[in-house]
């Protein structure tokens, strides 16, 4: 495999973050949150407060995000190389990924009329919330452990080992 | 109108009468009941308001059959903070019913239209409408609001936080709002929640018995009906079509004397008058405006802040179908792994940018790398 590569270059990453950014936003917009904590009061986010607007936001961003994971799989296929520089590096990431496109599936399905029983639909739902809440907070846990001086890094990652 | 028992009484000779009717009756038509109770049809009621004379037995017999069984609210009632969403408490006040309130879950408009020159009395019982794609259950974040292949669309009170989302992208903001109940006080009730959405839930629990809704079991003048749907829109259009002629209009203009076929996509509850729905939601419109502007003044009396929206009053303008934009964006969902794995199986920007030195080498997964990057 030739690793000498980053398929797409450093724009698949920025649209990677930019779909994974506007999931985030608009996926929090989808809870009754923007306007009781003043975030629509803000000046530009008056939008959040729509329920309408951010789910359609949420649609775009998820097709976005279903482009580029099958752009992915389709180069993989291929076995094409290169060292992707975006998306879950572990099975943490990409199961909590894959529950949140399987999930998100089943929310859309039921969004366009399709007939889904209450259960699976409550069990829908608090996957969805749930594996966003934690797939968000794993993200900014790598974001902030990025941002920590090389020093500082490497000692927290010696102390984590046994 | 207040409840009385005289009416009542008389009440209970016309449920006799209208016994016989199947599915006007107190038990629903074995047809329509499927094993334990649980229909596998979209059930749809349809109100004839030609014969509605807004005696309020369907108010009666649904607050008998379900208010008791409400919740009442701890004492203090937790606050919110910051103190955006309003405390909504409704438990002193049960005894209201010319609106929708969480303890009440049916009202009667009783209204007089001006048409073609003469004043129409006319009175319309008005609840949840039971949308085909119902945005309040699409749309709810926890499962709480859910719709039944029955075609009932209900809030379970044990799940509701109270956010009021389903409220807010309701077309008609049925679900009403009762602060210090429910599952948000065990949570954290200053932060997260207000209570719970209470509505008309088509008296699930009597349908998976195979019984009626008790408002169209109770009405003495049978004007509710409820059957599948596609039999309840075929009614609705000759009904309407039979209105339209003696209304003088055209047969063509039937869908003028028809609320609910298509609105918001097409709902369970589907209404027929003698006059069009656009003067009916004229005179609806006026009529509300005059109770706000009152009540809201009541309310600043009383130190209660001013109730924003429809005050539990909908109207029954033309109603898009909310979830259209959902549906359309679907085929979106579907297009795009298609066009992503087309580009990737044509290798389409596969080699971007060439990597530079030992720097690019391939990263191994690592216990701090693992864990997505988002
Ligand atoms: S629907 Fe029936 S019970 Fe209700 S007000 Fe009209 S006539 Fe009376
Ligand atoms: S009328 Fe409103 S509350 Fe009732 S099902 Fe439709 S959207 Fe939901
Ligand atoms: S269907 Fe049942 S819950 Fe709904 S208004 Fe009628 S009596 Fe009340």
């Amino acid at each position: 495999m030739n690793n000498h590569y980053a398929p797409g270059g450093r724009p698949a990453g920025w649209l990677y973050a930019l779909a994974c950014g506007l999931l985030i936003f608009s996926g929090l917009a989808q809870l009754p949150v923007m306007k009781r904590y003043y975030l629509a009061d803000l000046p530009g986010l008056a939008f959040s407060a729509d329920f309408y607007v951010t789910s359609n936001l949420h649609y775009g961003a998820a097709a976005l995000l279903l482009g580029l994971l099958a752009w992915r799989l389709g180069l993989a296929l291929r076995q094409t190389g290169g060292r992707w520089s975006w998306g879950p590096r572990g099975r943490w990431g990409w199961t909590l990924l894959g529950l949140l496109l399987l999930t998100g599936a089943g929310k859309a399905l039921r969004n366009a009329g399709v007939f889904v029983w209450p259960g699976m639909m409550l069990a829908l739902d608090l996957t969805h919330l749930g594996a966003a809440m934690a797939f968000m907070l794993t993200g900014l846990g790598v974001l902030a452990r990025r941002g920590k001086p090389a020093g500082a890094r490497q000692t927290a990652l010696a102390r984590s080992r046994p | 109108m207040a409840p009385d028992i005289s009416r009542r009484g008389f009440l209970t000779g016309g449920l006799a009468a209208a016994a016989g009717l199947a599915v006007s009756g107190l038990a629903l038509p074995a047809a329509l009941a499927a094993p334990a109770g649980q229909s596998d049809q979209d059930l749809c009621t349809l109100l004839d308001l030609s014969k509605c004379i807004g005696c309020e037995a369907c108010v009666d017999a649904c607050r008998d059959q379900w208010q008791a069984d409400l919740p009442d609210p701890v004492q203090p009632i937790p606050r919110s903070l910051p103190a955006r969403v309003p405390t909504e408490d409704w438990s002193g006040r049960k005894q209201v019913r010319d609106r929708l309130t969480p303890y009440n879950f049916l009202y009667v408009e009783h209204l007089e239209v001006e048409h073609a020159g003469r004043r129409v009395e006319l009175h319309l019982p008005r609840r949840c409408m039971h949308c085909q794609n119902a945005p309040c259950a699409d749309l709810c974040p926890f499962g709480a609001c859910q719709d039944e292949k029955s075609g009932v669309v209900h809030i379970d009170p044990e799940i509701c936080l109270g956010g009021a989302k389903c409220k807010n992208v309701c077309p008609w903001h049925i679900p009403q709002r009762q602060s210090g109940v429910g599952l948000y006080l065990n949570l954290l009730p200053q932060y997260v929640g207000n209570g719970v959405m209470f509505k008309c839930h088509r008296c699930l629990p009597l349908l998976r018995k195979g019984q009626a809704p008790r408002c169209l079991a109770e009405c003495p003048q049978q004007v509710q009906s409820i059957a599948p749907r596609s039999a309840q829109a075929a009614q609705a259009q000759a009904l309407a079509r039979d209105m339209a002629a003696k209304d003088g209009a055209s047969p063509e203009r039937w869908r003028d004397y028809v609320y609910g076929l298509e609105e918001n996509g097409g709902t369970n509850t589907i209404y027929v008058a003698p006059l069009p729905f656009r003067e009916i939601n004229a005179a609806l419109l006026k009529d509300h405006q005059a109770k706000a502007h009152k009540e809201r003044a009541d309310a600043q009396a009383a130190g209660r802040p001013p109730e924003p929206g429809n005050l539990g009053r909908p109207a029954m303008g033309l109603v898009k179908n909310s979830m259209g934009d959902a549906q359309n964006l679907t085929l979106a969902l579907a297009i795009a792994p298609v066009a992503g794995l087309a580009a990737g199986l044509g290798r389409l920007f596969s080699k971007t940018r060439r990597l530079a030195g030992p720097a690019a080498a391939p990263a191994k997964d690592s216990d701090s790398q693992k864990g997505g990057q988002a």
